[in-house]
């Protein structure tokens, strides 16, 4: 079972990401082996055009998180407080990002946007946008699991000792539901990071996010710089899901 | 805080979840500064009653009133009324100061006097030295007195306990229970309302004992009055336990089985069927008044006492009895006797019909 | 909710009005008609629902065996596994393909091995840039979104029954497939429709392979949109997707739920 597992496992789990990071110091890899180790294109990945991109992706999925936990937050809190059947249609409308595919929000983005009233086209705001829609499915439906876990007895405890719903949510449930924000918000972010098929249709040529410039790599055929940015992008990633766990361990040991 | 303003009073509240009725038109009144229990099952609607005081149900009808102000229509955050639920709820971000100081912070009570109040809190529930502490760090019985010291200090005139002690340990229980009456002694203004399903709180603590099933009051009085003289089969069973034994009514006394028993038949005609109620520890074993003769079907040894199950005509009849040096055996006839004062008749109403 | 409304459905809406405007002007079923009748499209949508259908079948295979292994098979580091799954979920799809190229591709690690033993000229894989490089990516990648709602479900599993089952003299694949199957079955109905909606709807795994000869629905949208100019066309297509997808998605809803009862 043991071996099997790792037969199955290890080549095709780990090695992707083991050779994308072996790609990325190499000039050649014709072998088994990548040769020609080189540290340049981390050169070129970390400068210049790949820089910006890296800058254009972190904001993006800043912002388009940060959106997203907002709308999502309120949208489940405003969901909780309704009847039955309307929370059930809101939490419908609000999934139904996830289904529909990310192409067709990126299509849908540039239509609406490309005529008045609002003329977002060919500029930064409209990826944010799409960016934001897409995650925000993700963050309603995690925080609307955590808000069905919380136990009722906390809140009714606090409107018997004389908190207004107010501040029952401002003292009491959001402190409760930090630990799950900050994950839904970690979530959100490594989704936008490596958004790809949206930002496809809708990115302005001067803002051009990380996945963008890696597709850009590898159609030229620079498979080699494109790993090195990859692997910028992964990095980033882990960086700030590491920095997010790490405030929601210090979160749920308050 | 004035007579007045404090008490309970449920006037015909009727509560239905989906057109399901949990709690039946409860009238019942709790006075200023008496502590009320509501004893029963499960699903008999005495957590319901107790929810709609502190207003989180809505009953479909009837009002509620806390002193002379009708709360029926009320949030429940603007009732100013003290709860303890049975796990305790304390906010798990909060240090036990701040989940004590959590209601006068909401009500903008002064920073010094909250200062002040919360520690009268913690010092009356002898929890003082832990302040700085998180609920997590606290064992069952601390986060209780956390508990009661963060409803006790927003000063409320009622105070709801919803079986606060059921998630404990025995040995804890008593404690506890014991701590309680002297919070009442010490708090002799305030109005308790206790939700158990336990009869050995509800002695102990209760002023009265409002005894509910199946959504319905059944019985309400002293503990004493409940006990000693029980107003249905259902009542005496619930508060202690009873043998209820199916008599017919005669002149002087009534008749079970072959057997003639004297007791006092109060105003029951004659030729009636009935309930007597004869608590199991005032039966006694061998010959005595009202000899009863039947067939030992379980002996249970409980340490100080035996518990005999004995067969009479068809009828179990239990009796318990200071711990035996030579019990009898299992098949044994044995004769039980009480005397004629211990025995209480209830009219076959209803209510014994149903058990 | 009208924010939503807004940036959400009000483009999507847009997108159904579109697809009945031809180019030409006016309102007409004209669009439609080009689009359902062309062979791109008819080639795109069967190419798309046979991989999908593919990635869904390999993934639940792959998926039970591994869930079964790292559930029930004690060994050191499985904790650690569960995380790697996490962070692998966090990581965008295209970055197998990527690393695919390496693997498979025309000059990469395998076809290098083998010229290098043989000394032949070229490699015996060049399959990457034909829809089974797409879909050993899909199945690579989605793999991990069965793993975890069945690994859920065996954490649930009672591990009292296994051992009665055991002391009873049942084997292991008769327990496998009598008690731990169809406990398994709702999580593994819930998964692959999920697994099965994201395969419709994936666009960086085939867009990355390079392959001009893979069309699948998402990444005709963008080539009818983008590179062709073609709103309406693009529009006709966005919608019989999203058709799909979302039917497939209310069911994958339906069964978790009751996956979850």
């Amino acid at each position: 079972m043991w071996a099997l597992f790792l037969v199955l496992f290890l080549p095709l789990f780990a090695l992707p990401l083991l050779v994308v990071l072996g790609a990325s110091f190499a000039t050649h890899w014709s072998g088994v082996l990548p040769s020609g180790l080189t540290t340049a294109h981390y050169e070129a990945a970390t400068r210049g055009e790949a820089l910006e991109a890296l800058t254009t992706s972190l904001v993006t999925a800043t912002t388009a998180s940060l959106l997203a936990l907002a709308t999502g937050t309120w949208a489940a809190l405003a969901a909780a407080a309704l009847k039955q059947r309307h929370r059930k249609a809101l939490d419908a409308l609000f999934v139904l990002p996830l289904a529909v595919p990310s192409v067709v929000v990126g299509l849908a983005t540039l239509v609406a946007f490309s005529q008045p009233p609002m003329l977002l086209n060919g500029t930064r705001w409209i990826v944010i946008v799409a960016h934001s829609v897409l995650v925000t499915a993700f963050a309603h439906q995690s925080v609307s699991a955590a808000l069905a876990r919380l136990d009722p007895a906390y809140e009714q405890a606090a409107a018997s000792l004389g908190a207004s719903p107010a501040y029952v949510l401002w003292r009491v449930k959001l402190p409760l539901l930090l630990p799950s924000l900050t994950a839904a918000a970690g979530l959100c972010f490594a989704l936008s990071m490596g958004e790809l098929s949206a930002t496809m249709m809708l990115y302005p040529p001067d803002w051009t996010p990380l996945p963008v410039l890696i597709y850009a790599a590898t159609d030229r055929g620079a498979l080699f710089t494109g790993s090195a940015v990859a692997v910028v992008l992964m990095t980033a990633t882990l960086l700030v899901l590491l920095a997010v766990s790490r405030i929601r361990t210090r979160a749920s040991y308050r | 805080m004035s007579t007045a303003s404090s008490g309970i009073r449920f006037d015909s509240v009727t509560v239905a979840y989906d057109g399901n009725v949990v709690l039946d038109a409860l009238d019942l009144t709790v006075g200023p500064g008496e502590v009320m229990a509501l004893l029963g099952p499960s699903g008999s609607g005495k957590t319901t009653a107790l929810r709609a005081v502190a207003g989180f149900v809505r009953p479909a009808s009837g009002r509620v009133f806390l002193g002379d102000r009708d709360v029926t229509g009320l949030p429940p955050y603007r009732r100013g009324i003290g709860m303890v639920v049975q796990q305790y709820a304390l906010f798990p971000h909060m240090r036990v100061a701040d989940n004590v100081a959590f209601g006068l912070k909401a009500r903008k009570v002064p920073k010094a006097e909250i200062r002040t109040r919360v520690a009268e809190a913690l010092d009356m529930t002898g929890m003082g030295a832990y302040a700085r502490r998180h609920p997590r760090e606290l064992s069952g019985g601390q986060q209780q007195r956390v508990a009661i010291a963060r409803a006790l200090a927003i000063r409320p005139d009622v105070l709801l306990l919803d079986e606060p002690l059921s998630a404990l340990d025995a040995q804890l229980r008593s404690g506890m229970l014991a701590e309680l009456a002297r919070l009442h002694r010490e708090l002799p203004d305030v109005s308790i309302l206790y939700v158990t399903h336990d009869q050995v709180e509800a002695l102990t603590l209760a002023d009265r004992i409002a005894v509910m099933d199946k959504a319905k009051l059944r019985a309400c009085g002293t503990p004493t009055e409940l006990y000693r003289a029980p107003a249905d089969a259902f009542t005496a069973s619930f508060v202690g336990g009873a043998n209820l034994l199916p008599v017919t009514v005669g002149t002087g006394g009534v008749s079970f089985g072959d057997a003639e028993i004297k007791a006092d038949t109060g105003g029951v005609a004659r030729g009636a069927s009935a309930t007597l109620c004869v608590r199991p520890h005032l039966v006694g074993l061998g010959d005595g008044p009202n000899r009863l003769t039947g067939t030992v079907r379980e002996i249970q040894w409980r340490g100080s006492t035996h518990r005999l199950y004995v067969d009479v005509g068809g009828h179990r009849v239990m009796a318990d009895l200071r711990e035996l040096k030579a019990p009898p055996v299992h098949g044994e006839s044995v004769s039980l006797h009480f005397a004629p004062e211990d025995a209480v008749l209830l009219p076959a109403g209803v209510s014994a019909g149903e058990e | 909710m009208a924010l939503l409304a807004l940036v959400f459905l009000y483009p999507l809406a847009l997108v159904v009005q579109q697809s009945f405007r031809p180019d030409a002007g006016g309102t007409s079923v004209q669009p439609y008609a080009d689009v359902l009748a062309s062979s791109a499209f008819r080639e795109a949508l069967w190419t798309t629902v046979w991989l999908a259908v593919a990635a869904t079948a390999g993934c639940l295979v792959l998926g039970f065996v591994l869930a079964l292994v790292i559930a029930f098979v004690p060994f050191p580091g499985a904790k650690a596994v569960a995380r790697f799954i996490d962070v692998f979920l966090s990581f965008p799809s295209f970055l197998i393909t990527l690393a695919l190229l390496f693997v498979y591709g025309t000059v990469g690690m395998a076809n290098g091995a083998w010229t290098d033993l043989t000394g032949a000229e070229q490699g015996p894989f060049q399959f990457l840039t034909t829809p089974w490089g797409v879909l050993l990516a899909e199945i690579t990648y989605f793999t991990p979104f069965v793993m975890r709602p069945l690994l859920a479900a065996f954490s649930q599993l009672d591990t009292g029954q296994l051992e009665a089952a055991g002391s009873l003299g049942a084997r292991a694949p008769r327990i496998v497939r009598q008690i731990v199957l169809p406990e398994a079955l709702p999580a593994l109905a819930a998964g692959g429709s999920l697994v099965l909606v994201l395969c419709l709807n994936e666009f960086g795994i085939v867009l990355f392979t390079g392959a001009k000869g893979v069309t699948t629905l998402p990444t005709l949208v963008y080539g009818k949109a983008i590179l062709e100019s073609d709103y309406p066309g693009a529009c006709v297509v966005a919608v019989v997707n999203v058709l799909i997808s979302v039917g497939l998605y209310g069911l994958y809803r339906v069964v978790s739920r009751r996956a979850g009862a």
